[in-house]
């Protein structure tokens, strides 16, 4: 799949230009600096007509079949209606052609079974983003972009998205603060800082030594092959 | 409770038309001559029927607005619709001729779909319909209708505002037919198409966001929808008038009773919205009074004092 950014302007985006052939990709940068604003502009959740998916505007695609190219997995479940149970939500992600026993399958791959009957209302933060995650999985769309799909997970859940995030099939643009999954993911990475592209690269060159400097400051020191907050 | 509540209901629908101020010997019904007949079937079972359908109409609307608007608080007579066909059937009274006083029905059609249109266009400009602050500009244009209809007020005759006044308070008199089948087609308009969109009403009951990305052309959905609440809440309101608090409370009650979201509930809210006003009209046309109590202090009455139990009882539940 192609997936092309033209001179994308927003509110918090300035002249953000990329192209993605059949690659995946992390997105990092700072709090604010326009992360979850350029996914939302690709799925054309924020409106533009900057973005194009196999040379075909998404602005211009029915709801249909930009679905089945593109999906976005947000931080945080939103669900309105307090009586929706976590299956309903799940079964509502079953469009491209998923089975419906794949539910099951993929409550039990996160290990979430015991959700299934819970109103999406009850359910803690952490939970929730296993939720998301799953429908993500069940959407099955050609591009799916997580939005710091493990930012309130415990190690054990973070290592097991980490594993699905690297080694199943379909595309993934993941938007991250965690460098450490970041690193391990290898993934192309774009940096963002203040609405622009700082960094566009391979994933080892983003983490050599003079370019998380650069960056970062000493903000972050390397040890081994680990990343960790300088709390000096 | 499901199963009691039901029971009772179609008690209240069977009954309904035989019990009223003369008491019917029911074998005379059905003989042509006598003025039972003429008495139940010109009167009592169009007002049933006009009742129940309204109140499916009210009770869906107020459902369907709840869910797109994203506000417990949104019912087509909160935001303006109501008052806004009401508006327009006064105006209709007054300036129309005498012969053509019939259209008034259509004045309030166009008042209700020109009302959602408005706020609409308002939802637009607040770029999100899920805010408070449509729910605000409806409260505002209902008092703004007020003052319109005021003004219509002064410059009408006696015969004008009387009219006017009781357009306004809501009546199911009606006679025959031929007005009920226009509110009978639109309830079941309404409710085929509510039906035929449950599953995007699910997606948009989720979020907005979910529904975008899971193929939901939301604009478009949300316009069909309105449309048709619009449509079938301005056709009751030119045949009964503007009836406050089913689209209110109907949904809220059949909701913590039945405790499923609302794409489940079309059905269940349609009908009971039905049999609410059947059992308020009933009361309205038994109390013995020299003239029916206008059908919307009934359902007001009976209606907020339960809806207030219902939500303190819920708070204790959840704490």
């Amino acid at each position: 799949m192609n997936l092309k950014i033209d001179h994308l302007h927003t509110d918090y985006l300035n002249d953000i230009s990329f192209e993605l052939n059949d690659e995946n990709v992390v997105i990092l940068g700072s709090n604010g600096a326009g992360k979850t604003t350029l996914a939302k502009a690709i799925v054309n959740l924020a409106e533009n007509d900057r973005v194009s998916c196999n040379t075909k505007k998404v602005s211009e695609m029915s709801a249909k079949d930009r679905s089945q190219l593109l999906n976005f997995i947000p931080s945080k479940l939103e669900v309105f209606d307090e009586y929706i149970d976590v299956r309903e939500f799940l079964e509502l992600s079953l469009l491209n052609g998923t089975a419906e026993k794949e539910i099951e399958r993929v409550l039990s791959l996160l290990e979430i079974t015991h959700l299934e009957n819970k109103s999406c209302k009850e359910i803690s933060s952490g939970e929730s983003q296993l939720v998301l995650f799953a429908g993500g999985l069940l959407q099955n769309s050609e591009l799916t972009l997580f939005d710091e799909p493990t930012a309130n997970l415990d190690s054990d859940k973070k290592i097991k998205i980490f594993e699905l995030l690297k080694h199943t099939q379909s595309l993934k643009m993941v938007i991250t603060h965690d460098l450490n999954l970041a690193f391990r993911l290898g993934f192309r990475v774009l940096f963002l800082q203040n609405g622009t592209i700082a960094y566009d690269g391979s994933c080892e060159e983003f983490f050599a030594q003079e370019n998380l400097y650069w960056l970062f400051g000493d903000s972050i020191k390397r040890v081994d092959d680990f990343f960790m907050v300088n709390y000096r | 409770m499901k199963m009691l509540v039901l029971i009772g209901a179609l008690m209240i629908l069977s009954v309904s038309a035989f019990i009223g101020e003369t008491p019917l010997e029911i074998h005379k019904i059905l003989n042509p001559n006598a003025m039972e007949y003429l008495l139940f079937w010109d009167l009592r079972l169009p007002r049933v029927a006009v009742a129940f359908t309204s109140g499916a109409i009210l009770a869906l609307g107020g459902l369907v607005f709840q869910a797109v608007f994203r506000n417990a608080l949104t019912t087509p007579f909160t935001l303006g619709v109501s008052s806004g066909a009401t508006l327009a059937t006064a105006f209709g009274i007054i300036f129309l001729p005498a012969s053509l006083i019939a259209f008034s029905s259509l004045f309030s059609f166009f008042g209700a779909f020109s009302t959602v249109l408005l706020l609409f266009l308002f939802a637009r400009t607040l770029n999100a319909m899920q805010t408070n602050s449509l729910l605000l500009i409806g409260i505002a244009l209902s008092f703004f209708y007020s003052a319109a209809l005021i003004v219509l007020y002064y410059i009408s005759d006696l015969q004008q505002s009387y009219s006017i006044i009781r357009f306004t308070m809501g009546s199911l008199n009606v006679v025959g037919f031929a007005s009920v089948y226009a509110v009978i087609a639109a309830a079941l308009i309404l409710l085929g198409v509510t039906l035929k969109y449950r599953h995007e009403l699910r997606l948009i009951l989720t979020s907005y966001d979910n529904a975008f990305l899971k193929g939901v052309e939301i604009k478009k959905i949300n316009l069909i929808l309105l449309f048709f609440v619009s449509l079938s809440v301005g056709v009751s309101v030119s045949v009964v008038g503007p009836i406050g608090f089913v689209g209110l409370v109907i949904p809220h009650v059949i909701k913590l009773i039945y405790k499923q979201s609302s794409d489940k509930l079309i059905l269940p809210v349609f009908f009971y919205g039905g049999v609410f006003l059947v059992l308020c009209d009933l009361i309205s046309r038994n109390l013995g009074t020299v003239s029916e109590v206008p059908i919307g202090v009934v359902t007001s009455f009976i209606g907020g004092p339960f809806f207030i139990y219902l939500i303190l009882k819920r708070r204790k539940n959840h704490a």
